[in-house]
């Protein structure tokens, strides 16, 4: 259980705004192992989401390696990246980035159709799993007919969808009420369970309380790698 | 690529005002453009019918025109003359028919009814060359002619407006006539009545009457031998060429030039139509191009607003795995389907348009016809329109970055 799913090498993001050079990430080394439930943590304009973008490919670092899985994303073009992305990563927003034309059920088969899965098969799967986050009686609502936490459940199967190793998370629970949040939580723990990776950037403390690993991070520098144990 | 098309009609449905709205450019120009055509097409058919009715081996010898072209050109006058008509007759091995016209219009009446028509004058020889045919009585005779007599052929429409139901054989119509200052009316026998027949060209003999031509020149016209224009017709369709050459060496030999003369044919009338027509279309076409091309900039209007709203939704798609191809697709597809659907919109409008055309002009005998090469036209056009300039908006939208577009409100 120690395979590295997630390696930074001197991972430096600069923002060119012309006049001012806005370095995000100042040079960011660490790894993360397989089954890991790793908590980011940073005061605000730290680099966190900066940080979670780059891991999950929708961004290139400055300079610096990225390994997911063992593959340099550097080497990468961007079909190959949309493959990765698609494959083995899959995204939890905090404002849920569900499409408002398509129902939970459309949402959730979403990335199945990029993946190029025939119809029955992904319709069956996108069921399961939505039934698995506990919404198999809103199938065919929208979003604008779900509360915020529903929509994160939807937003959460389709992350799934394609069973990737890793799910990605920009505060998850940031939305949405205490108890919302929990249900979140019990999701992401059970994931955790089934052994995928998590990587949460969260101020959630109850979200804190179930996370293996915790990475700090500040001014664009990680600042600490804690164990969490919590007993 | 199913999935592509269902997302683009939902993506459509999704805002139908709108997407209404972008299409009517496109609708407006296709419907314009059917429409037009199909009005073109049917008269082009309608004039050619008419033109065939002449019958391709008649050629008909007018005046020269001078003085320049359009309103300035003045037809020459007292040029042509019997002698002409006798000289064609006898030197031209291929002429089998050859008659004289005078052609004036007119007060004709009978006891209190009266009309305008056009009076023709001339040899018996017209009734074969332009095919007139007789319903009652009989045609014009030589001894007509040679005997001067005061006869009249009626046209169907003439006989009927003057006649009405009563018998027109027999009686004696007049043909009134203005010399100085008074008018005089002469009288002249109904022998015969022609069937309907329809325009010939420049002639419509339901609208005429036909009068030997020896006792018009004497008694009517006064015109001492002069002629309007000069009929005749090859003995083949064949030969109608080498007839026209053979009429032009008797008419150049008198004039020493052939400005003083010109041949009307079916086929030279036919030249000029299809020069017309190429003209016609070539300025149909331009305008077209136009509308449609106003249509297409406003596609690509939509679709760029389109692309802005739905920047997040991009952001998503690339994130859960699309590729920049497929957006590209996805907002290409959508734009061609909408210039699709606003030419399906634009044909079945234009054939609409064009039938009411028939039946609201059926007074003016107006035909209209729809043509498959339009309709294919029309659809092959407004695809290439929506290829065209959905591509910009497309790539634009392929070529967002995910991050931004996730961050974008
Ligand atoms: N597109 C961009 N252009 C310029 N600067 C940017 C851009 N995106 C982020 N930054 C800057 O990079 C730094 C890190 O931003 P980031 O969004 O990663 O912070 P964060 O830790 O997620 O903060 P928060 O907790 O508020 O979400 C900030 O100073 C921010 O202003
Ligand atoms: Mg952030």
């Amino acid at each position: 259980m120690n395979q590295k799913v997630v390696e930074f090498i001197n991972v430096k993001k600069i923002y060119d705004m012309g006049e001012v050079k806005v370095e995000a990430l100042k040079g960011i080394s660490f790894e993360i192992l397989k089954g890991d439930y790793v908590i980011i943590m940073g005061p605000s304009g730290s680099g966190k989401s900066t940080l979670l973008h780059i891991m999950g490919c929708l961004d290139r670092p400055t300079s610096g390696k990225v390994l997911i899985d063992g593959e340099d994303t550097s080497k990468m073009n961007d079909s190959k990246l949309a493959r990765l992305r698609n494959q083995k990563i899959g995204f939890v927003f905090q404002s849920f980035n569900l499409l408002s034309k398509l129902t939970a059920l459309e949402n959730v088969e979403l990335p199945m159709i990029y993946a190029g899965i025939e119809k029955r098969k992904r319709k069956k799967r996108a069921i399961e799993l939505l039934e698995m986050v506990g919404l198999g009686d809103r199938l065919n609502h929208r979003p604008n007919q779900l509360s915020g936490g529903q929509q994160q459940r939807v937003a959460i199967a389709r992350a799934l969808a394609n069973d990737p190793p890793i799910i990605l998370a920009d505060e998850p629970t940031g939305n949405l009420d205490t108890k919302s949040g929990e249900e979140i939580l019990k999701i992401f723990k059970m994931l955790h369970e089934s052994g995928k990776t998590i990587i949460v950037v969260t101020h959630d403390p109850d979200m804190i309380h179930e996370g293996k690993t915790l990475i700090k991070i500040k001014d664009g520098l990680i600042e600490g790698v804690e164990v969490l144990e919590f007993v | 690529m199913s999935e592509i098309i269902i997302e683009s009609i939902r993506s459509l449905m999704s805002n139908k005002l709108r997407t209404f709205l972008s299409m009517l450019g496109i609708i407006i120009g296709v419907t314009a453009v059917i429409t037009v055509v199909s009005i073109g097409q049917g008269t082009t058919e309608n004039v050619t019918s008419r033109i065939a009715s002449l019958g391709s081996n008649v050629i008909i010898v007018m005046p020269g025109i001078s003085g320049g072209s359009g309103r300035a050109a003045t037809q020459l006058s007292d040029i042509l003359s019997v002698s002409d008509v006798e000289k064609i007759r006898q030197m031209c091995p291929n002429v089998s028919k050859v008659a004289p016209i005078l052609q004036r219009s007119s007060n004709i009446g009978y006891e209190n009814q009266n009309t305008v028509a056009t009076i023709m004058a001339s040899t018996p020889e017209i009734f074969d060359i332009l095919n007139l045919e007789i319903s009652k009585g009989r045609k014009l005779t030589y001894e007509d002619e040679e005997n001067f007599e005061n006869v009249v052929i009626l046209g169907y429409d003439v006989a009927q407006e003057i006649f009405g139901d009563e018998e027109p054989l027999g009686k004696n119509i007049y043909i009134s006539l203005n010399i100085g200052n008074s008018s005089i009316k002469k009288l002249f026998k109904v022998v015969g009545i022609m069937k309907k027949l329809g325009s010939k060209l420049m002639y419509r003999p339901d609208d005429s009457i036909i009068i030997p031509f020896s006792s018009a020149d004497e008694r009517i016209f006064y015109s001492q031998g002069k002629v309007n224009s000069i009929i005749a017709s090859a003995d083949s369709s064949e030969n109608s060429q080498i007839a026209m050459i053979q009429i032009d060496q008797v008419l150049y030999d008198r004039f020493d030039t052939a400005d003083k003369y010109r041949f009307i044919s079916q086929e030279s009338i036919m030249e000029t139509l299809q020069e017309t027509t190429a003209i016609l279309s070539f300025f149909l076409g331009a305008i077209a191009a136009i509308s449609l091309i106003v249509g297409g900039i406003g596609i690509m209007n939509i679709m760029l607003v389109s692309v802005t709203e739905r920047t997040r939704e991009i952001g998503v798609k690339l994130a859960i795995g699309a590729t920049r191809k497929r957006i590209l697709w996805e907002f290409i597809f959508e734009s061609v389907l909408l210039t699709f659907i606003a030419g399906v919109i634009g044909i079945l409008l234009g054939i609409g348009f064009s039938k009411l055309t028939e039946i609201l002009a059926s007074d003016f005998n107006l035909k209209t016809s729809v043509s498959w090469q339009s309709i294919a036209i029309a659809f092959g056009a407004s695809t290439l329109i929506g290829l065209f300039f959905g591509i910009y908006p497309a790539s634009k939208a392929s070529k967002l970055d995910p991050v931004e577009a996730l961050r974008y409100e």
